[in-house]
């Protein structure tokens, strides 16, 4: 028996059912419809430069945020290093004219160019470059890496403005090129402000403004001491969404695609009328992080047989449209000791299973998988968990915020596996460092590196390939694949590098018509 | 045709529920596994509706998604129902100063965005359906509260009730034995358009990362999904998309209908 009057229920529903409808159907039309693409030319006609990039800077603080969209920006364009890496991967001067190393290659005395000065108009001189050094080594919250790359540095000195000398506690090869990195980045020592949301460099750029959530703007250094930079402002746009960015560069409204993040979608920029592709080699393995303070994870046999139970050939066509590099190792094809390690621990889900028994892990293992919201982590999160389950490997998936990941993860080492993009150019070194997020104290690697680093330029690539041997066979991590260095540019753009050989997005070889 | 509303919305509400339960037995692919060699196919033989980027068969993972939709919405729906209900039979029953304060209290809920709600949960406990479905049961619980205050308050005004009362029947009693009852059309009314309601915020949070993780499929991520193959291969947001407008309409169609058919009035009129 029903007493109700439903007239009004009636109409709240109907409300209800159209709007339900409504979404029902937005949903299909914003999944079914592609973004129209105008065939309007880029607007480059204005000296500005848009930029459309991934990861968004979390800070303008590279000291203590180890994101690497923060150098992305900066360095190169805003702040300058003593000498910086080319896109051949060579040492080229930049706010030094020249260096040279003492006999037993622990003391380098570079002579600084005099013409260089700050964005404040102070010049760069040794005691600048003695400041920012000492700066970092006198505080303890910088990031992990630096602190690893500054325990080489013995100390400073400025006997002349013109002259620096740095004295090393042992030889390095790898020192040199962490110094064309943030470790080098020249800081103006008059400066007193915020690091994080202003900049206090000497290149041709400097920091305008930074909008949270959507770009960052570099305006151009009026009194930069070199080459003048050839645009009045360059924005950065950061888009989560590959396909916002495709979109957005189809429509005109940028100049350039840093990073294409979704390779599928490379035939859409075939129009060389209008587009330029650039597909290069670039510094940033992807590495499926083993915690090895997993118990688990501690065990050889286990590393060995999760390397053995991905396809990683099959992953990268499958995640990346095959393109990048099979590496199987911590070096990229730029790197003097490179070599193709994928064979290494090669695909062989039977063997793994084996390897797992024998573990003690033949009834089933459950590991945490925690990846960063980026592409790539994500896609191969998914493929990876799938080719574990048929070893009896449970991976759950967890997807994090970027912001969280770098605490969470990155910081306090709270996962089993992660998957990110190592962009650091000749970061082996990352590995001899126990404290750094794989957790990896293997007391042999850290000798074989350290011996390589310390040899002179003709032994140490045969030893630095012995290194990275080592990692392979230890399965230290599990290396996916190489990014490819993926850039779309308007036929406008020219000078984009083909090898993304540094953490930098440099503009400062990159012009417009 | 009179019902035809109604027999539509119990098609398309069937055709979920078959998905779902032959997904617990039985789906053509494994619809987790990732096939390389496999990817982007047409939609043809074996692979009805194609594949995805991982080379996963899309047929297979829209049934699973399906079972995925149905538990979300049952639980909520249940969750938002068990709590809503009583305390708006309470708000109607008791009156005065309870009434206003559970009101005010289903307002204050109501007026917390439920997305909002499920990215704290997210923050806090971790993406995962519990959370999803926790979100969207509160999200939907002043609703339920608010249709149930409602009903309450006409039977309580019914000769039938009255009478109950005078002659001494207990609040409880007068609860369970009159106003649930009359009440029940209402809230199964309620109940649907809700389950379209859960269905449709299910797979917004799955598309946005705070939903059921992967691997495991669901409409939503399946739409994240094809997001990037909307140039290369359209048709794989078409299906994910087409399952959440289908199985929405679905569920609003039986709502409608059901409120029709159950009223004795409405029928006779139409």
């Amino acid at each position: 028996m029903n007493h109700l009057n439903t007239r009004s229920g009636r109409r709240w529903l109907q409300g209800r059912w159209r709007l339900g409808a409504l979404l029902g159907t937005l949903l299909v039309l914003t999944a079914a419809c592609s973004p129209a693409a105008p065939a309007t030319s880029p607007t480059t006609g204005a000296h500005t430069l848009e930029v459309g990039a991934t990861l968004e800077p979390p800070s303008m603080d590279p000291f203590h945020n180890a994101a690497a969209s923060i150098p992305q920006v900066l360095l190169y364009n805003v702040y300058e290093t003593l000498v910086k890496v080319d896109s051949e991967g060579a040492l080229k001067p930049l706010l030094a004219q020249a260096w040279e190393l003492s006999e037993d290659r622990t003391i380098y005395t570079f002579h600084l160019n005099p013409a260089a000065k700050f964005a404040s108009g102070q010049a760069v001189d040794s005691a600048a470059v003695k400041a920012s050094i000492d700066r970092m080594k006198a505080d303890s919250t910088i990031t992990e890496t630096l602190r690893a790359q500054l325990a080489v540095i013995d100390s400073v000195e400025a006997p002349e403005p013109a002259k620096v000398v740095f004295t090393l506690t042992r030889p390095s090869l790898m020192w040199l090129y962490d110094m064309s990195s943030t470790l080098g980045m020249v800081v103006d020592p008059a400066f007193t402000g915020e690091l994080g949301t202003l900049t206090a460099g000497s290149g041709p750029y400097a920091l305008k403004t930074q909008n949270k959530g959507q770009s960052v703007v570099l305006s151009k250094n009026a009194s930069y001491w070199g080459t003048p930079g050839r645009f009045d402002e360059v924005t950065f746009r950061y888009f989560s969404d590959p396909n916002a960015m495709n979109a957005s560069m189809l429509a005109g409204d940028l100049d350039v695609i840093a990073s294409l993040q979704a390779p599928d979608a490379l035939p859409q920029f075939a129009d060389t009328t209008r587009f330029t592709t650039i597909s290069g080699t670039t510094n940033g393995e992807v590495v499926l992080g083993l915690n090895h303070d997993n118990k688990a994870l501690a065990k050889k046999a286990v590393r060995q047989a999760l390397t053995m139970a991905i396809d990683r050939k099959a992953l990268m066509d499958t995640v990346w449209n095959g393109q990048g590099t099979l590496i199987g190792s911590m070096a990229v094809p730029t790197d003097p000791w490179y070599e193709d390690l994928s064979a290494t621990n090669a695909y062989d889900p039977v063997k793994a299973k084996e390897l797992l028994k024998d573990a003690g892990y033949g009834s089933g293992l459950t590991l945490k998988l925690r990846v960063p919201v980026i592409p790539y982590a994500v896609k191969s999160a998914q493929f990876v968990a799938s080719q574990l389950r048929d070893v009896g490997v449970t991976a759950k998936i967890e997807e994090l915020e970027f912001s969280r990941w770098i605490p969470e993860v990155f910081t306090n080492g709270d996962y089993d596996l992660t998957i990110v993009g190592h962009v650091e150019a000749r970061d082996l070194g990352k590995f001899a460092n126990p404290k750094y997020y794989w957790h990896y104290g293997n007391a042999e690697f850290a000798k074989l590196y350290t011996a390589a680093d310390e040899a002179g330029e003709e032994s140490a690539i045969p030893l630095m390939k012995q290194a990275v041997r080592f990692l392979a066979d230890d399965a230290a991590a599990i290396w996916l694949f190489a990014l490819p260095n993926l850039v779309i540019t308007s036929t406008d753009v020219t000078g984009v590098s083909l090898n993304a050989t540094t953490l930098s997005f440099d503009l400062t070889t990159i012009a417009s018509r | 045709m009179k019902r035809f509303g109604l027999v539509t919305g119990i098609c398309l509400v069937g055709l979920v529920i078959l998905g779902a339960a032959v997904s617990l037995v039985w789906t053509p692919f494994d619809p987790i596994r990732v096939v390389p060699g496999q990817r982007l196919q047409p939609p043809g033989w074996p692979h009805l509706l194609g594949t995805d980027g991982f080379g996963i068969d899309t047929f297979s993972r829209l049934l699973v998604g399906a079972r995925m939709c149905l538990v979300v919405g049952i639980i909520s729906v249940s969750l938002a129902a068990v709590v809503g209900v009583p305390l708006g039979m309470l708000a109607g029953q008791a009156g005065g100063w309870v009434s206003e304060a559970v009101m005010r209290l289903a307002d204050v809920v109501y007026a917390f965005p439920a997305l909002l709600l499920a990215i704290l949960l997210a923050a806090g406990f971790g993406a995962s359906t519990v959370t999803a479905m926790v979100a969207i049961g509160v999200a939907t619980m002043p609703a339920f509260a608010r249709v149930a205050r409602a009903g309450t308050l006409q039977v309580m005004a019914s000769e039938f009730v009255v009478a109950a009362r005078s002659s001494g029947t207990s609040p409880w009693g007068v609860a369970g034995r009159h106003v649930l009852p009359n009440i029940a059309p209402l809230i199964g009314v309620q109940a649907s358009v809700g389950f379209a309601m859960a269905i449709l915020a299910e797979a917004a949070l799955s598309y946005l990362g705070l939903g059921t993780p992967r691997p495991t499929p669901t409409w939503g991520t399946m739409l994240r999904d094809a997001q990037q193959f909307l140039f290369v291969d359209p048709l794989q947001a078409l299906w994910p998309g087409l399952a959440i407008a289908l199985a929405v309409l679905g569920f609003n169609l039986l709502g409608d209908g059901l409120r029709d058919y159950l009223d004795p009035r409405l029928r006779e009129v139409s």
